[in-house]
């Protein structure tokens, strides 16, 4: 055999994926009112200030909550806050 | 659900997906719209997603399992080449195919018979899963955690593990030598991070025995091409984001320019020899010994800016007090040495915060020694305290605002608030710590020096891969 003809076997340069245990979304609200719906934002404050005073004015009957950084990774809620969390929007950007 | 722009849908998806939510519900917003316009536009939606009843999709649990054969091509050398340059078309914000497994250029083959040969550069065995021999903190204050002594290494952006085999499969194509593995595989213990978006770089610093060892050049030249061991560890380290870690520009990585350091790679070292008495070399200014050999693994966000000066202005400033240099620090007719790095300074602090690599020749280290820098560290402070400005004019730079989290914490020189402080209160815009500055003596003999924007990075111990 030719020494262009050789057959190779080749290594997989590609890294381990380890398997991940997949999370159904969670269950959705009936409805927004009495609610208790926390805001975790990582900037961008030109959008985030402005949506966390339009939600709480345009919502008033929602118990608001926030947690906020500027930087990218957001503030986690604590295992007290969770216990009584019903929701997340998390934003926005950067 | 989560707000972001809709042209990094690619990376959430994928973040969603390593965390385990594939299905996430993402809502966009404009990056040309103001706050108040843009949120009329989804504001419904979004509120909506918390509401509306999931779907069958949303609802599915199970588990996510990509793992894949470690032989994953058979055939001659040429189709193999082929293989490893097989491209794939990435959509906005890219519109072009992109290499899979390379950085676009041809790869040595790395077949069966020739990573094993790399592996008799490393005692450690072929399936050993890569983990960190030292507590780490990586990327401190943008809010990545801790890393542990003994912990998995996760390759960024896709969080993968990898093994030795699969590291020095990359050092194959990368066109390494067996000697060299034990530096590509204390590289890999940083998860070879890529950052996201804006204009990020990678480098890499040897330290120690090893420089010589490697015939490293350290010399005229030494970022740039021609070294058979700079070359392949800079370009290892690049395919390694690129295999271990997935990142690909558009999907994960998303450098909006990218960076030209990061083709082909950066690897650099000091040259010990031509360091001043009293200059501690990198490896034991990180804490090792002398005879230890390290590598300094740095996110140079902002690249390099080159010299400022002419070498024959800077001959005639300290030789003989001549030239512009000479007429701007009016020392006219008086010879040297005289302080250049007045004549950088400005340049440095102008439009950019954060700790700077200074990278310059023996004889420009010599002149700062004999002006009385008698260690590095003196370097870093006058640095540093060249970067005071008022705090008014410190509040008017970009990049502050994300680093001080929106001026909501304490100032670390007053221990105020910042918000308390008056506006002509001196602040230093480079950050809190001199030491984020690194003096690197390198390079030829022509009067250059080299800034290398980013500050210091994590260490990782070569000889623990020996």
């Amino acid at each position: 055999m030719a020494v262009q003809d050789r057959i190779y076997k080749c290594i997989n340069p590609v890294g381990n994926v380890e398997p991940v245990e997949m999370v159904p979304l969670a269950p959705r609200l009936d409805s927004l009112d009495g609610k208790e719906i926390w805001m975790s934002i990582t900037g961008e404050p030109d959008i985030t200030i402005a949506l966390e005073r339009r939600l709480k004015m345009d919502y008033p009957n929602v118990n608001w909550r926030t947690k906020k950084t500027y930087t990218i990774s957001p503030v986690e809620l604590s295992e007290e806050e969770m216990k009584t969390a019903q929701g997340v929007i998390q934003a926005v950007c950067w | 659900m989560v707000v972001d722009f809709e042209d990094q849908d690619n990376m959430v998806e994928q973040e969603a997906l390593v965390n385990g939510v594939p299905n996430i519900r993402i809502i966009h917003a404009s990056r040309t719209l103001p706050g108040p316009a843009d949120i009329d536009n989804w504001i419904t939606d979004m509120l909506a997603a918390l509401t509306k009843p999931l779907t069958a999709k949303e609802k599915e649990k199970g588990t996510y399992d990509a793992r894949q054969p470690r032989v994953i091509f058979e055939g001659t050398l040429e189709d193999a080449q082929e293989f490893y340059q097989q491209t794939k078309y990435i959509p906005l914000p890219v519109e072009a195919p992109l290499a899979v497994y390379t950085d676009g250029l041809p790869v040595v083959i790395p077949t069966e018979e020739a990573v094993a040969k790399m592996l008799k550069g490393t005692s450690h065995k072929a399936n050993e899963i890569i983990t960190l021999h030292e507590d780490q903190v990586v990327m401190e204050g943008l809010g990545s955690p801790k890393r542990n002594k003994g912990e998995k290494v996760l390759f960024q952006p896709m969080k993968r593990t990898a093994t030795v085999e699969q590291v020095a499969t990359n050092a194959v194509m990368a066109g390494c030598k067996p000697e060299h593995l034990p530096v590509v595989l204390a590289i890999s213990e940083s998860g070879c991070g890529i950052s996201t978006t804006n204009f990020p770089s990678q480098a890499v610093c040897l330290s120690g025995p090893i420089v010589k060892e490697l015939k490293i050049n350290t010399g005229c030249g030494h970022l740039g091409p021609g070294s058979r061991a700079n070359g392949p560890i800079g370009r290892a380290y690049q395919l390694m984001a690129i295999n271990l870690g997935g990142a690909t520009p558009g999907v994960n990585r998303m450098g909006c320019h990218g960076n030209p350091m990061n083709n082909g790679g950066m690897c650099f070292a000091e040259n010990t020899d031509g360091l001043p008495k009293g200059w501690d070399p990198l490896n034991v200014e990180a804490g090792y010994d002398k005879n230890d050999s390290i590598v300094m693994v740095m996110q140079a966000n902002g690249g390099i800016v080159g010299s400022q000066f002419s070498p024959g202005g800077y001959r005639a400033l300290q030789k003989s007090g001549h030239g512009g240099l000479a007429r701007r620090f009016d020392v006219k007719g008086t010879p040297g040495p005289h302080n250049w790095l007045n004549y950088l300074i400005p340049g440095i602090f102008s439009g950019r915060e954060g700790g700077i690599v200074l990278m310059m020749i023996p004889e420009m280290a010599q002149h700062l020694v004999d002006l009385g820098f008698k260690t590095k560290d003196d370097v870093y402070q006058y640095l540093w305290k060249s970067s005071f400005e008022p705090v008014k004019q410190y509040r008017n730079r970009s990049w502050p605002d994300f680093f001080r989290n929106g001026w909501m914490g304490i100032e670390k020189q007053s221990g105020k608030p910042w918000k308390e402080l008056p506006d002509d209160y001196m602040v230093p815009s480079q950050g809190d710590d001199p030491f984020q500055n690194m003096v690197i003596v390198a390079g030829g003999q022509e009067e250059a020096a080299v800034e290398l924007l980013g500050g210091r990075g994590a260490t990782f111990s070569i000889d623990a891969w020996r």
